[in-house]
């Protein structure tokens, strides 16, 4: 084999070393996070100690960590890896590098959802704590298929969508500024509490019901790594020319971060940032292939969500900060700082 | 020789805009094809018909008496390989990576050493070693130029479609592109031919085997640089007055624009 060649490989090779040292690095930090929290009745070290099965846990202890703390980490690892992904998908899609999941109006119909379900009681489902969860998913996945519909009367191109996308973006928000405007204080306060985005609310059954679905959804992001990487580097003309049809793929695409955008968004609430910032550290590890960006975004997102909720609930406990403020406080920084260092996106 | 690419009574309309009609003409493998005419006159969208970016208002491309418009995409891109005017992305991806796209159509989802081996050909070729492992968004325009006619390359097609390939190229790297571009297209052990979109006339003269003239939407002449590249037919399609310097032994066949601009106004490049 010739000299470029191999360095190719040996290249591809430092870049899935570099990926399975970060997985190991947040399975690290995922015990240390289960390890804090705010509870007095319950150290770091006591914590580890009954993970690890070298102590055994009373019920109140038992409850802490299986109950509270277990979903909680499993669920910012989870939904951050499915939004960084998401994210990903969505700024290959359409060649745009500061797009993020929320960009195509999926925030906005989440946000139109919510607020249905707790201003104006209107959801299919009777259960409160589920029509909030049920409405955003679904109107999320409405406002998506009209942009697509709509997309597809204009014209096909990805500007295109994304103009759709920020006029329904507008409309959306307009009619939920309307039904804020005529809300009670109670409903006011609840759906700015939705609108934070927060691993306290899901549940272990939630939270499986995301990882089924990023299970599930994962290898269709992975069919599409070759497409996605023509795609991105050079629009539409450049895929075509290389076999790959760009509006089928952006369609596909686009259904496909709006299914895992919605999953984790109606369970959590607003989470924006790590569907942007995610997938550009990655980048900065392993290019933009998407075979290796994929995973590396994963990963790079459930370290962000990690990270973020774990200070949300320590620094000023007993208090917990929502992580989707905490993500934004201390990402947005630190995003800055790594495109600083490595002179914009593209290193 | 054997005819690869056949177009019979191509047209194209932007909206009633007629940019060309009833196109007809036929490919030979191991030549070189420039397309000229002013801006405009449908260089570009006729590209971007044989390779199904556009669809054609009339007419059909055949390529090996295929008709394009039944092929799959993947198939298709096995075919044609296309060299778009100028690419710019903002994600960082290194030119071996951008290279390997254009074997996307030979690989199922695993980079065989094989595809590796052509890439690396492919850059020994034309002399991107040095820029492999750089970044294809740090590049300069002119080696970004490069780097996606490598691309086409590694393609491994029989049709090479090209947009203003040296349009982005110093002088010198005109000239060695293009050597490159007739060295693998004359290589008589493969039927590859090259279908090039340019407006350099010079450069046209001095590489192609065929000229087509493309004028009000039709081809105006078409036949060898010398038959085609006359004094009159330069100021008929471009406005422009010229002197001609035929071919010799030792230099290329060369044409000299002068000052003066046709009293018709016609756009003048």
């Amino acid at each position: 084999m010739d000299a470029l060649s191999k360095k190719h490989i040996v290249n591809a090779q430092k870049q899935m070393s570099w990926v399975l040292l970060l997985s190991a690095f947040t399975l690290i930090v995922s015990v240390v996070a289960i390890g804090l929290g705010s509870s007095q009745n319950l150290d770091f070290f006591t914590t580890l100690k009954i993970l690890f099965g070298i102590e055994s846990a009373g019920e109140l202890e038992a409850a802490i960590i299986w109950e509270l703390r277990f979903p909680r980490i499993l669920m910012a690892i989870v939904g951050g890896a499915t939004l960084a992904i998401a994210g990903s998908l969505m700024q290959g899609s359409l060649g745009n590098p500061l797009v993020s999941p929320l960009t195509l109006g999926v925030a906005s119909g989440a946000a139109l959802g919510a607020a249905l379900a707790i201003i104006l009681d209107f959801s299919i489902v009777s259960n409160s704590n589920l029509a909030i969860v049920f409405n955003a998913f679904l109107f999320s996945l409405i406002v998506v298929a009209i942009i697509i519909q709509l997309g597809n009367y204009r014209s096909v191109s990805a500007e295109s969508y994304i103009l759709v996308g920020i006029a329904i973006t507008f409309i959306a928000g307009a009619i939920v500024s309307t039904m804020q405007y005529f809300a009670t204080d109670a409903q006011l306060s609840q759906l700015a509490h939705w609108s934070f985005g927060s691993l306290s609310r899901p549940t272990l059954v939630n939270t499986l019901w995301v990882s089924v679905a990023l299970v599930g959804l994962l290898p269709f992001a992975f069919q599409k790594a070759w497409d996605l990487n023509t795609l991105a580097l050079g629009g539409d003309d450049f895929a075509i020319s290389t076999g790959v049809d760009p509006v089928k793929t952006r369609k596909h695409i686009l259904i496909l971060s709006a299914f895992m955008t919605s999953t984790v968004i109606a369970f959590t609430g607003l989470i924006g940032f790590v569907g942007l910032a995610a997938p550009h550290m990655g980048r900065l590890i392993v290019g933009n292939d998407y075979r290796k960006l994929i995973p590396c975004s994963a990963i790079f997102g459930a370290l962000l969500m990690l990270f973020a909720d774990t200070v949300g609930r320590i620094a000023f406990a007993p208090i917990v900060l929502p992580v989707g403020i905490m993500l934004s406080v201390i990402g947005g920084p630190f995003f800055m700082y790594l495109l600083l260092k490595n002179r914009g996106l593209g290193h | 020789m054997s005819s690869i690419l056949d177009v019979k009574n191509l047209g194209f309309s932007w909206g009633s805009n007629t940019v060309f009609q009833e196109l007809n003409f036929s490919v030979e493998s191991n030549q070189i094809i420039a397309i000229l005419g002013k801006n405009g006159a449908g260089k570009t969208t006729l590209l971007k018909c044989i390779n199904r970016i556009l669809k054609p208002e009339t007419g059909t491309v055949s390529i090996d008496s295929k008709d394009i418009s039944e092929l799959e995409l993947p198939e298709l891109s096995k075919m044609v390989s296309y060299v778009p005017q100028s690419i710019m992305s903002s994600f960082p991806m290194q030119v071996f990576d951008v290279v390997l796209l254009g074997r996307r159509p030979h690989i199922n989802w695993v980079v065989g050493n094989e595809d590796r081996e052509k890439v690396s050909e492919t850059l020994r070729f034309l002399n991107l070693e040095e820029f492999a492992f750089r970044y294809f968004n740090q590049l300069s325009g002119g080696e970004r130029q490069r780097v996606i006619i490598a691309k086409a390359v590694s393609q491994d097609s029989s049709i090479f479609l090209m947009d203003e390939p040296t349009s982005d190229l110093d002088l010198k790297n005109q000239i060695e592109i293009m050597k490159k571009v007739k060295k693998l297209v004359s290589d008589k052990s493969n039927e590859k031919a090259a279908v090039v979109a340019i407006h350099d006339i010079n450069i046209a003269a001095r590489f192609a085997d065929v000229i087509f003239l493309l004028d009000e939407g039709k081809i105006f002449s078409q036949g060898s640089p010398e038959e085609v590249l006359t004094e009159e037919n330069i100021k008929h399609v471009f406005g422009v007055t010229s002197e001609i310097i035929p071919k010799t032994r030792k230099n290329p066949m060369r044409i000299f624009i002068k000052d003066e601009i046709s009293p018709k106004g016609k756009d003048v490049n």
